[in-house]
Protein backbone atom coordinates (compact mmCIF):
# COMPACT_ATOMS: atom_id res chain seq x y z
CA UNK A 1 0.00 0.00 0.00
CA UNK A 2 2.64 1.99 1.11
CA UNK A 3 4.25 2.05 -2.64
CA UNK A 4 0.59 3.54 -4.12
CA UNK A 5 1.06 6.22 -1.41
CA UNK A 6 4.55 6.93 -2.58
CA UNK A 7 4.10 6.86 -6.44
CA UNK A 8 1.18 9.40 -5.77
CA UNK A 9 3.15 11.81 -3.47
CA UNK A 10 5.06 12.97 -6.60
CA UNK A 11 4.29 15.61 -8.27
CA UNK A 12 5.13 14.44 -11.64
CA UNK A 13 2.81 11.10 -10.98
CA UNK A 14 0.31 13.36 -9.46
CA UNK A 15 0.13 15.42 -12.63
CA UNK A 16 0.59 12.41 -14.49
CA UNK A 17 -2.65 11.06 -13.19
CA UNK A 18 -4.81 13.98 -13.40
CA UNK A 19 -3.44 14.50 -16.98
CA UNK A 20 -4.56 11.21 -18.18
CA UNK A 21 -7.60 11.00 -16.30
CA UNK A 22 -9.36 14.52 -18.12
CA UNK A 23 -7.59 12.96 -21.65
CA UNK A 24 -9.08 9.73 -20.91
CA UNK A 25 -12.93 11.35 -20.80
CA UNK A 26 -11.85 13.71 -23.39
CA UNK A 27 -11.03 10.95 -25.79
CA UNK A 28 -13.51 7.97 -24.88
CA UNK A 29 -16.30 11.31 -25.03
CA UNK A 30 -15.12 11.41 -28.48
CA UNK A 31 -14.05 8.46 -29.51
CA UNK A 32 -17.69 7.19 -29.83
CA UNK A 33 -18.03 9.47 -32.37
CA UNK A 34 -15.08 8.55 -33.91
CA UNK A 35 -15.97 4.71 -33.94
CA UNK A 36 -19.61 5.58 -35.20
CA UNK A 37 -18.48 7.33 -38.41
CA UNK A 38 -15.17 5.60 -38.60
CA UNK A 39 -13.23 8.05 -38.63
CA UNK A 40 -10.30 6.28 -36.72
CA UNK A 41 -7.73 6.96 -39.67
CA UNK A 42 -8.20 10.77 -39.24
CA UNK A 43 -7.23 10.41 -35.30
CA UNK A 44 -4.00 8.33 -36.21
CA UNK A 45 -3.34 10.56 -39.33
CA UNK A 46 -3.72 13.86 -37.08
CA UNK A 47 -1.56 12.46 -34.35
CA UNK A 48 1.17 11.58 -36.91
CA UNK A 49 0.78 15.05 -38.69
CA UNK A 50 1.77 16.91 -35.36
CA UNK A 51 5.10 15.88 -35.50
CA UNK A 52 5.57 18.89 -37.66
CA UNK A 53 3.91 20.98 -35.45
CA UNK A 54 6.37 19.81 -32.53
CA UNK A 55 9.52 19.96 -34.77
CA UNK A 56 8.84 23.71 -35.70
CA UNK A 57 8.87 24.72 -32.01
CA UNK A 58 11.81 22.44 -31.12
CA UNK A 59 13.41 24.95 -33.93
CA UNK A 60 12.02 27.84 -32.78
CA UNK A 61 12.52 26.80 -28.90
CA UNK A 62 8.78 28.13 -28.46
CA UNK A 63 6.58 25.89 -26.77
CA UNK A 64 5.66 22.75 -28.38
CA UNK A 65 2.28 21.76 -27.10
CA UNK A 66 0.56 24.82 -28.45
CA UNK A 67 2.71 25.11 -31.67
CA UNK A 68 1.81 21.31 -32.32
CA UNK A 69 -2.20 22.47 -31.54
CA UNK A 70 -1.95 25.15 -34.01
CA UNK A 71 -0.31 23.02 -36.65
CA UNK A 72 -3.03 20.07 -35.91
CA UNK A 73 -5.60 22.72 -36.18
CA UNK A 74 -4.14 23.69 -39.65
CA UNK A 75 -4.36 20.17 -41.09
CA UNK A 76 -7.70 19.31 -39.78
CA UNK A 77 -9.29 22.34 -41.11
CA UNK A 78 -7.08 21.30 -44.31
CA UNK A 79 -8.38 17.88 -44.68
CA UNK A 80 -12.08 19.26 -43.89
CA UNK A 81 -11.38 21.89 -47.46
CA UNK A 82 -9.80 19.29 -49.34
CA UNK A 83 -12.36 16.59 -48.61
CA UNK A 84 -15.10 18.97 -50.22
CA UNK A 85 -12.93 20.32 -53.31
CA UNK A 86 -11.08 17.33 -54.39
CA UNK A 87 -12.92 13.88 -55.18
CA UNK A 88 -10.78 11.77 -53.83
CA UNK A 89 -11.42 9.61 -50.68
CA UNK A 90 -11.13 11.02 -47.41
CA UNK A 91 -8.67 8.00 -46.59
CA UNK A 92 -6.38 9.05 -49.26
CA UNK A 93 -6.49 12.66 -48.24
CA UNK A 94 -5.75 11.84 -44.80
CA UNK A 95 -2.99 9.54 -45.84
CA UNK A 96 -1.16 11.95 -48.24
CA UNK A 97 -1.68 15.03 -45.44
CA UNK A 98 -0.19 12.95 -42.33
CA UNK A 99 2.82 11.39 -44.43
CA UNK A 100 3.50 14.69 -46.05
CA UNK A 101 3.59 16.26 -42.59
CA UNK A 102 4.96 13.40 -41.00
CA UNK A 103 7.63 14.11 -43.70
CA UNK A 104 8.20 17.81 -43.34
CA UNK A 105 8.26 16.95 -38.92
CA UNK A 106 11.34 14.68 -39.45
CA UNK A 107 13.30 17.14 -42.31
CA UNK A 108 12.76 19.83 -39.37
CA UNK A 109 14.47 17.64 -37.03
CA UNK A 110 17.70 16.83 -39.12
CA UNK A 111 18.14 20.88 -38.63
CA UNK A 112 17.85 20.45 -34.45
CA UNK A 113 21.15 20.16 -33.02
CA UNK A 114 21.90 17.09 -30.81
CA UNK A 115 20.14 14.47 -29.32
CA UNK A 116 16.27 15.59 -28.58
CA UNK A 117 15.01 13.97 -25.67
CA UNK A 118 11.78 15.41 -26.04
CA UNK A 119 11.26 13.76 -29.68
CA UNK A 120 11.56 10.03 -27.97
CA UNK A 121 8.78 10.99 -25.60
CA UNK A 122 6.46 12.40 -27.94
CA UNK A 123 6.41 9.34 -30.51
CA UNK A 124 6.19 7.02 -26.99
CA UNK A 125 4.81 9.23 -25.03
CA UNK A 126 6.03 9.78 -21.22
CA UNK A 127 4.51 10.19 -17.78
CA UNK A 128 7.46 12.56 -16.66
CA UNK A 129 7.11 15.15 -19.70
CA UNK A 130 3.59 16.75 -17.99
CA UNK A 131 4.54 19.73 -17.21
CA UNK A 132 1.82 22.63 -14.93
CA UNK A 133 1.35 24.61 -17.55
CA UNK A 134 0.37 21.49 -19.62
CA UNK A 135 -1.68 20.81 -17.29
CA UNK A 136 -3.29 24.01 -17.57
CA UNK A 137 -3.93 23.31 -21.37
CA UNK A 138 -5.10 19.82 -21.13
CA UNK A 139 -7.64 21.42 -19.20
CA UNK A 140 -8.65 24.22 -20.69
CA UNK A 141 -8.96 22.50 -24.30
CA UNK A 142 -10.86 19.57 -22.57
CA UNK A 143 -13.57 21.93 -21.05
CA UNK A 144 -14.18 23.42 -24.14
CA UNK A 145 -14.42 20.40 -25.99
CA UNK A 146 -16.63 18.71 -23.37
CA UNK A 147 -19.12 21.78 -23.62
CA UNK A 148 -19.16 21.34 -27.36
CA UNK A 149 -20.52 18.08 -27.41
CA UNK A 150 -22.84 18.15 -24.32
CA UNK A 151 -24.68 21.21 -26.43
CA UNK A 152 -24.55 19.45 -29.70
CA UNK A 153 -24.98 15.91 -28.30
CA UNK A 154 -28.02 15.07 -30.10
CA UNK A 155 -27.01 16.79 -33.63
CA UNK A 156 -23.74 14.22 -32.99
CA UNK A 157 -25.70 11.68 -32.51
CA UNK A 158 -28.12 12.19 -34.94
CA UNK A 159 -25.34 12.80 -37.52
CA UNK A 160 -23.38 9.85 -36.99
CA UNK A 161 -26.29 8.11 -37.07
CA UNK A 162 -27.73 9.07 -40.44
CA UNK A 163 -26.50 12.43 -41.74
CA UNK A 164 -29.14 13.38 -44.10
CA UNK A 165 -31.73 12.34 -41.45
CA UNK A 166 -30.26 15.03 -39.05
CA UNK A 167 -30.03 17.41 -41.61
CA UNK A 168 -33.79 17.59 -42.71
CA UNK A 169 -34.13 17.67 -38.74
CA UNK A 170 -32.27 20.82 -38.78
CA UNK A 171 -28.82 20.12 -37.73
CA UNK A 172 -26.14 22.09 -39.77
CA UNK A 173 -23.98 19.10 -40.63
CA UNK A 174 -21.00 21.05 -41.93
CA UNK A 175 -20.63 23.04 -39.63
CA UNK A 176 -20.83 20.19 -36.82
CA UNK A 177 -18.53 18.09 -38.84
CA UNK A 178 -16.15 20.87 -39.23
CA UNK A 179 -16.16 20.91 -35.46
CA UNK A 180 -15.72 17.25 -35.17
CA UNK A 181 -12.66 17.60 -36.79
CA UNK A 182 -10.94 20.46 -34.59
CA UNK A 183 -12.03 18.70 -31.39
CA UNK A 184 -10.17 15.29 -32.91
CA UNK A 185 -7.34 16.95 -33.87
CA UNK A 186 -6.91 19.27 -30.79
CA UNK A 187 -7.87 15.98 -28.19
CA UNK A 188 -5.32 13.72 -30.44
CA UNK A 189 -2.19 16.28 -29.93
CA UNK A 190 -3.17 16.77 -26.45
CA UNK A 191 -2.83 12.98 -25.92
CA UNK A 192 0.42 12.71 -27.17
CA UNK A 193 2.92 13.93 -25.14
CA UNK A 194 1.58 11.08 -22.22
CA UNK A 195 0.08 8.35 -25.02
CA UNK A 196 2.85 9.34 -27.73
CA UNK A 197 2.09 10.12 -31.57
CA UNK A 198 2.22 6.13 -32.21
CA UNK A 199 -0.38 5.33 -29.75
CA UNK A 200 -2.68 8.33 -29.16
CA UNK A 201 -5.08 7.24 -31.53
CA UNK A 202 -5.56 4.03 -29.87
CA UNK A 203 -7.40 5.50 -26.64
CA UNK A 204 -9.59 6.97 -29.49
CA UNK A 205 -10.54 3.96 -31.12
CA UNK A 206 -10.07 0.96 -27.81
CA UNK A 207 -12.92 1.94 -25.22
CA UNK A 208 -15.88 2.98 -27.71
CA UNK A 209 -14.75 -0.29 -29.77
CA UNK A 210 -14.89 -2.64 -26.29
CA UNK A 211 -17.77 -0.62 -25.26
CA UNK A 212 -19.64 -1.15 -28.44
CA UNK A 213 -19.22 -5.05 -27.69
CA UNK A 214 -20.90 -4.63 -24.38
CA UNK A 215 -23.72 -2.28 -24.89
CA UNK A 216 -27.18 -2.21 -26.26
CA UNK A 217 -27.99 1.62 -25.54
CA UNK A 218 -26.32 4.62 -26.42
CA UNK A 219 -26.39 5.71 -22.60
CA UNK A 220 -24.40 2.48 -21.75
CA UNK A 221 -22.27 2.58 -25.00
CA UNK A 222 -21.00 6.35 -23.96
CA UNK A 223 -20.72 5.72 -19.98
CA UNK A 224 -18.66 2.06 -20.61
CA UNK A 225 -16.64 3.98 -22.84
CA UNK A 226 -15.36 6.37 -20.24
CA UNK A 227 -15.01 3.61 -17.27
CA UNK A 228 -12.86 2.03 -20.08
CA UNK A 229 -10.12 4.58 -20.88
CA UNK A 230 -10.25 5.58 -17.36
CA UNK A 231 -8.96 2.04 -16.19
CA UNK A 232 -6.57 1.80 -18.86
CA UNK A 233 -5.18 5.16 -17.95
CA UNK A 234 -5.08 4.16 -14.29
CA UNK A 235 -3.92 0.59 -14.60
CA UNK A 236 -1.49 1.56 -17.29
CA UNK A 237 0.70 4.52 -15.70
CA UNK A 238 0.54 2.77 -12.72
CA UNK A 239 2.41 -0.48 -13.95
CA UNK A 240 4.43 2.87 -16.25
CA UNK A 241 5.55 4.10 -13.02
CA UNK A 242 6.17 0.39 -11.30
CA UNK A 243 7.47 -1.17 -14.05
CA UNK A 244 9.27 1.24 -15.61
CA UNK A 245 7.69 1.28 -19.20
CA UNK A 246 6.68 3.88 -21.55
CA UNK A 247 3.13 5.43 -20.60
CA UNK A 248 1.68 5.26 -23.49
CA UNK A 249 2.08 1.83 -24.70
CA UNK A 250 1.45 0.74 -20.66
CA UNK A 251 -2.34 2.36 -21.53
CA UNK A 252 -2.47 0.98 -24.71
CA UNK A 253 -1.88 -2.73 -24.15
CA UNK A 254 -4.28 -2.22 -21.03
CA UNK A 255 -6.89 -0.98 -23.57
CA UNK A 256 -6.10 -3.91 -25.76
CA UNK A 257 -6.16 -6.43 -22.75
CA UNK A 258 -9.66 -4.95 -21.57
CA UNK A 259 -10.54 -5.51 -25.66
CA UNK A 260 -9.83 -8.79 -25.89
CA UNK A 261 -11.52 -9.45 -22.54
CA UNK A 262 -15.16 -8.08 -23.79
CA UNK A 263 -14.59 -9.90 -27.07
CA UNK A 264 -14.57 -13.53 -24.89
CA UNK A 265 -17.09 -12.75 -22.12
CA UNK A 266 -19.48 -10.44 -23.84
CA UNK A 267 -23.19 -11.79 -24.10
CA UNK A 268 -23.56 -13.51 -27.19
CA UNK B 1 -30.22 13.22 -61.83
CA UNK B 2 -31.66 16.47 -64.01
CA UNK B 3 -35.38 17.36 -63.51
CA UNK B 4 -36.67 20.91 -65.33
CA UNK B 5 -40.00 22.24 -65.82
CA UNK B 6 -41.59 21.04 -62.62
CA UNK B 7 -43.93 23.30 -61.28
CA UNK B 8 -46.60 22.37 -58.88
CA UNK B 9 -48.58 23.11 -56.00
CA UNK B 10 -50.05 21.11 -53.23
CA UNK B 11 -52.93 22.45 -50.83
CA UNK B 12 -52.64 21.59 -46.89
CA UNK B 13 -54.70 18.59 -45.98
CA UNK B 14 -53.66 16.95 -49.17
CA UNK B 15 -52.17 13.76 -49.81
CA UNK B 16 -50.23 14.05 -53.01
CA UNK B 17 -48.54 11.34 -54.66
CA UNK B 18 -45.13 12.03 -57.08
CA UNK B 19 -45.30 9.38 -59.21
CA UNK B 20 -42.97 8.16 -62.25
CA UNK B 21 -41.08 5.11 -63.24
CA UNK B 22 -37.65 4.07 -61.61
CA UNK B 23 -35.01 6.41 -62.54
CA UNK B 24 -37.93 9.38 -63.41
CA UNK B 25 -36.34 11.47 -60.92
CA UNK B 26 -39.26 11.19 -58.38
CA UNK B 27 -36.70 10.89 -55.47
CA UNK B 28 -34.31 14.04 -56.61
CA UNK B 29 -37.16 15.74 -56.72
CA UNK B 30 -38.59 15.45 -53.03
CA UNK B 31 -34.67 15.30 -51.66
CA UNK B 32 -34.53 19.08 -53.63
CA UNK B 33 -37.67 20.23 -51.85
CA UNK B 34 -36.16 19.06 -48.57
CA UNK B 35 -32.79 20.43 -49.31
CA UNK B 36 -30.77 17.34 -49.02
CA UNK B 37 -30.00 18.00 -53.37
CA UNK B 38 -28.99 21.47 -54.70
CA UNK B 39 -31.35 23.46 -56.45
CA UNK B 40 -29.40 24.81 -59.84
CA UNK B 41 -32.28 27.37 -60.49
CA UNK B 42 -36.20 28.13 -59.28
CA UNK B 43 -37.63 28.14 -56.13
CA UNK B 44 -39.43 25.97 -53.26
CA UNK B 45 -41.74 27.25 -50.95
CA UNK B 46 -43.42 25.17 -48.17
CA UNK B 47 -46.32 27.13 -46.68
CA UNK B 48 -45.12 30.33 -48.53
CA UNK B 49 -41.92 30.50 -46.82
CA UNK B 50 -38.42 29.07 -47.64
CA UNK B 51 -37.21 25.51 -46.58
CA UNK B 52 -34.68 27.00 -43.67
CA UNK B 53 -38.15 29.22 -42.16
CA UNK B 54 -39.85 25.70 -42.06
CA UNK B 55 -38.06 22.64 -40.74
CA UNK B 56 -39.79 22.28 -37.40
CA UNK B 57 -43.02 21.95 -39.62
CA UNK B 58 -41.29 19.36 -41.60
CA UNK B 59 -41.31 15.34 -41.56
CA UNK B 60 -39.61 13.09 -43.85
CA UNK B 61 -38.90 9.12 -44.27
CA UNK B 62 -36.61 8.28 -46.11
CA UNK B 63 -36.37 5.11 -48.91
CA UNK B 64 -33.96 3.61 -46.96
CA UNK B 65 -32.55 4.44 -43.65
CA UNK B 66 -29.16 3.87 -43.92
CA UNK B 67 -27.42 3.21 -40.08
CA UNK B 68 -25.08 0.89 -39.27
CA UNK B 69 -26.69 -2.01 -37.53
CA UNK B 70 -24.89 -2.32 -35.18
CA UNK B 71 -24.89 1.38 -34.05
CA UNK B 72 -25.57 0.75 -30.01
CA UNK B 73 -29.19 2.91 -29.68
CA UNK B 74 -32.15 1.83 -28.40
CA UNK B 75 -35.77 3.29 -30.18
CA UNK B 76 -36.74 5.47 -26.99
CA UNK B 77 -33.12 7.00 -27.41
CA UNK B 78 -33.37 7.00 -31.21
CA UNK B 79 -36.80 9.12 -30.70
CA UNK B 80 -35.17 11.10 -28.59
CA UNK B 81 -32.88 12.35 -30.86
CA UNK B 82 -35.52 13.78 -33.21
CA UNK B 83 -37.50 15.51 -30.07
CA UNK B 84 -38.03 19.33 -29.98
CA UNK B 85 -37.79 20.82 -26.46
CA UNK B 86 -41.13 21.58 -26.46
CA UNK B 87 -42.07 18.29 -27.49
CA UNK B 88 -43.06 16.22 -24.09
CA UNK B 89 -41.58 12.47 -23.67
CA UNK B 90 -44.95 11.33 -23.34
CA UNK B 91 -45.59 11.92 -26.83
CA UNK B 92 -43.19 9.44 -27.63
CA UNK B 93 -45.63 6.83 -26.36
CA UNK B 94 -48.48 8.11 -27.89
CA UNK B 95 -46.81 8.01 -31.28
CA UNK B 96 -45.34 4.59 -31.23
CA UNK B 97 -49.41 3.38 -30.47
CA UNK B 98 -50.09 5.47 -33.30
CA UNK B 99 -47.93 3.42 -36.35
CA UNK B 100 -49.08 0.01 -34.35
CA UNK B 101 -46.36 -0.56 -32.38
CA UNK B 102 -46.62 -1.41 -28.91
CA UNK B 103 -44.02 0.63 -26.41
CA UNK B 104 -42.16 -2.72 -25.34
CA UNK B 105 -40.42 -1.98 -28.53
CA UNK B 106 -38.41 1.44 -27.28
CA UNK B 107 -36.50 -0.85 -25.34
CA UNK B 108 -35.02 -2.14 -28.33
CA UNK B 109 -32.03 -1.62 -30.39
CA UNK B 110 -32.56 0.05 -33.63
CA UNK B 111 -30.72 -2.90 -35.60
CA UNK B 112 -33.06 -5.66 -34.20
CA UNK B 113 -36.22 -4.39 -36.09
CA UNK B 114 -37.21 -5.69 -38.92
CA UNK B 115 -38.20 -3.54 -42.16
CA UNK B 116 -41.60 -2.94 -41.18
CA UNK B 117 -40.76 -2.30 -37.61
CA UNK B 118 -38.21 -0.73 -38.92
CA UNK B 119 -40.13 1.91 -41.17
CA UNK B 120 -43.25 2.51 -38.81
CA UNK B 121 -40.73 3.58 -35.92
CA UNK B 122 -39.21 6.17 -38.92
CA UNK B 123 -42.26 7.42 -39.39
CA UNK B 124 -43.08 7.73 -35.27
CA UNK B 125 -39.80 9.66 -35.59
CA UNK B 126 -41.04 12.00 -38.86
CA UNK B 127 -44.54 13.03 -36.91
CA UNK B 128 -43.10 13.53 -33.56
CA UNK B 129 -42.99 16.78 -33.25
CA UNK B 130 -46.65 16.64 -35.01
CA UNK B 131 -45.63 18.50 -38.25
CA UNK B 132 -47.35 20.40 -40.54
CA UNK B 133 -46.36 18.48 -43.79
CA UNK B 134 -45.10 14.66 -43.95
CA UNK B 135 -42.74 13.24 -46.74
CA UNK B 136 -42.16 9.70 -47.34
CA UNK B 137 -40.04 8.29 -49.93
CA UNK B 138 -41.72 5.02 -51.37
CA UNK B 139 -42.55 4.16 -47.75
CA UNK B 140 -43.78 0.53 -48.08
CA UNK B 141 -40.67 -0.40 -49.15
CA UNK B 142 -39.41 -3.66 -47.35
CA UNK B 143 -42.93 -4.22 -46.34
CA UNK B 144 -45.26 -7.26 -47.34
CA UNK B 145 -47.91 -7.37 -49.07
CA UNK B 146 -50.41 -7.72 -45.65
CA UNK B 147 -48.48 -4.96 -43.82
CA UNK B 148 -48.86 -2.64 -46.95
CA UNK B 149 -52.49 -2.32 -46.40
CA UNK B 150 -52.04 -1.46 -42.97
CA UNK B 151 -49.22 1.06 -43.60
CA UNK B 152 -51.38 2.88 -45.67
CA UNK B 153 -53.80 2.94 -42.97
CA UNK B 154 -51.89 4.46 -41.23
CA UNK B 155 -50.57 7.42 -43.25
CA UNK B 156 -54.58 7.68 -44.24
CA UNK B 157 -55.31 8.14 -40.35
CA UNK B 158 -52.34 10.88 -39.97
CA UNK B 159 -53.97 12.77 -42.41
CA UNK B 160 -58.02 12.46 -41.69
CA UNK B 161 -56.82 12.92 -37.83
CA UNK B 162 -54.31 15.07 -37.77
CA UNK B 163 -54.57 17.06 -41.05
CA UNK B 164 -51.03 16.39 -41.81
CA UNK B 165 -50.29 17.42 -45.46
CA UNK B 166 -48.41 14.46 -46.83
CA UNK B 167 -46.48 14.33 -49.78
CA UNK B 168 -44.95 10.42 -50.95
CA UNK B 169 -42.65 9.26 -53.40
CA UNK B 170 -43.89 6.00 -55.23
CA UNK B 171 -43.50 3.85 -58.14
CA UNK B 172 -46.91 2.08 -57.80
CA UNK B 173 -49.89 4.01 -59.09
CA UNK B 174 -52.41 1.02 -57.77
CA UNK B 175 -51.52 1.09 -54.70
CA UNK B 176 -52.44 5.19 -54.21
CA UNK B 177 -54.67 6.12 -56.46
CA UNK B 178 -57.75 5.45 -54.19
CA UNK B 179 -55.43 7.01 -51.21
CA UNK B 180 -54.54 10.41 -52.76
CA UNK B 181 -55.82 13.35 -53.75
CA UNK B 182 -53.57 14.67 -56.22
CA UNK B 183 -50.66 13.35 -58.39
CA UNK B 184 -47.84 14.88 -59.86
CA UNK B 185 -46.47 11.97 -62.99
CA UNK B 186 -42.91 12.82 -63.15
CA UNK B 187 -40.22 11.52 -65.97
CA UNK B 188 -37.83 13.82 -66.01
CA UNK B 189 -40.34 16.60 -66.58
CA UNK B 190 -43.77 16.85 -64.87
CA UNK B 191 -45.96 15.73 -67.04
CA UNK B 192 -49.45 16.05 -65.29
CA UNK B 193 -50.20 17.10 -62.42
CA UNK B 194 -54.10 16.99 -60.37
CA UNK B 195 -56.42 14.95 -59.02
CA UNK B 196 -55.79 11.08 -60.39
CA UNK B 197 -59.23 10.33 -61.85
CA UNK B 198 -58.23 13.46 -64.35
CA UNK B 199 -54.79 13.76 -64.47
CA UNK B 200 -54.11 9.74 -64.82
CA UNK B 201 -55.88 9.18 -68.39
CA UNK B 202 -55.03 6.00 -70.33
CA UNK B 203 -52.92 7.98 -72.69
CA UNK B 204 -50.77 10.16 -69.97
CA UNK B 205 -50.22 6.83 -68.05
CA UNK B 206 -47.92 5.77 -71.05
CA UNK B 207 -46.75 8.71 -71.71
CA UNK B 208 -45.04 8.63 -67.83
CA UNK B 209 -44.57 4.40 -67.46
CA UNK B 210 -44.01 3.79 -71.36
CA UNK B 211 -45.68 0.16 -72.21
CA UNK B 212 -45.52 -0.68 -68.55
CA UNK B 213 -48.28 1.37 -67.59
CA UNK B 214 -50.14 -1.60 -68.43
CA UNK B 215 -48.45 -4.16 -66.21
CA UNK B 216 -49.09 -1.67 -63.29
CA UNK B 217 -52.75 -1.58 -64.56
CA UNK B 218 -52.92 -4.81 -64.13
CA UNK B 219 -51.00 -4.74 -60.65
CA UNK B 220 -53.27 -2.35 -59.52
CA UNK B 221 -56.00 -4.80 -60.56
CA UNK B 222 -54.48 -7.81 -57.89
CA UNK B 223 -53.88 -5.39 -55.37
CA UNK B 224 -57.44 -4.24 -55.33
CA UNK B 225 -58.52 -7.93 -55.08
CA UNK B 226 -55.94 -8.00 -52.35
CA UNK B 227 -57.29 -5.07 -50.51
CA UNK B 228 -61.55 -6.15 -50.48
Amino acid sequence: MNVFVEMISFPFMQRAFLAGMILGLLLACLGVYVTLRRMAFFGDGIAHASLAGIAIALLAGIAPLPTALAWALFIAIFIFWLERKVRISSDSLIGILFTASMALGVILMRFTQGYQPDLVSYLFGSILSIQTVDLFVIFLVTAGILAWIAISFRSLTSMSLSEEQASVNGVNTTLQSLLLYIALALATVLGVKILGIILVSALLILPSATSRLLTRSFKSFFFVSILLAETAILVGLTSSYFLDLPSGAAVILVGTILFFLAIFFRKK
Amino acid sequence: MIIDDVSFSVEEGEIAAMIGPNGSGKTTLMRTILGLTPLKQGEILLFGKHLHQVRPLIGYVPQRFMFDRDFPITIREFLDLSRHYACPESRMLEKIHEVGLGTEILKKRLGMLSGGQLQRVLIAQAILNNPRILFLDEPSTGIDISGEAAFYDVIEHLNKEHGTTIILVSHDIAVISDLVDRVICINKHLLCHGPPKTALTPKKLTEVFGKRAEVYEHHAHQHKHHHL
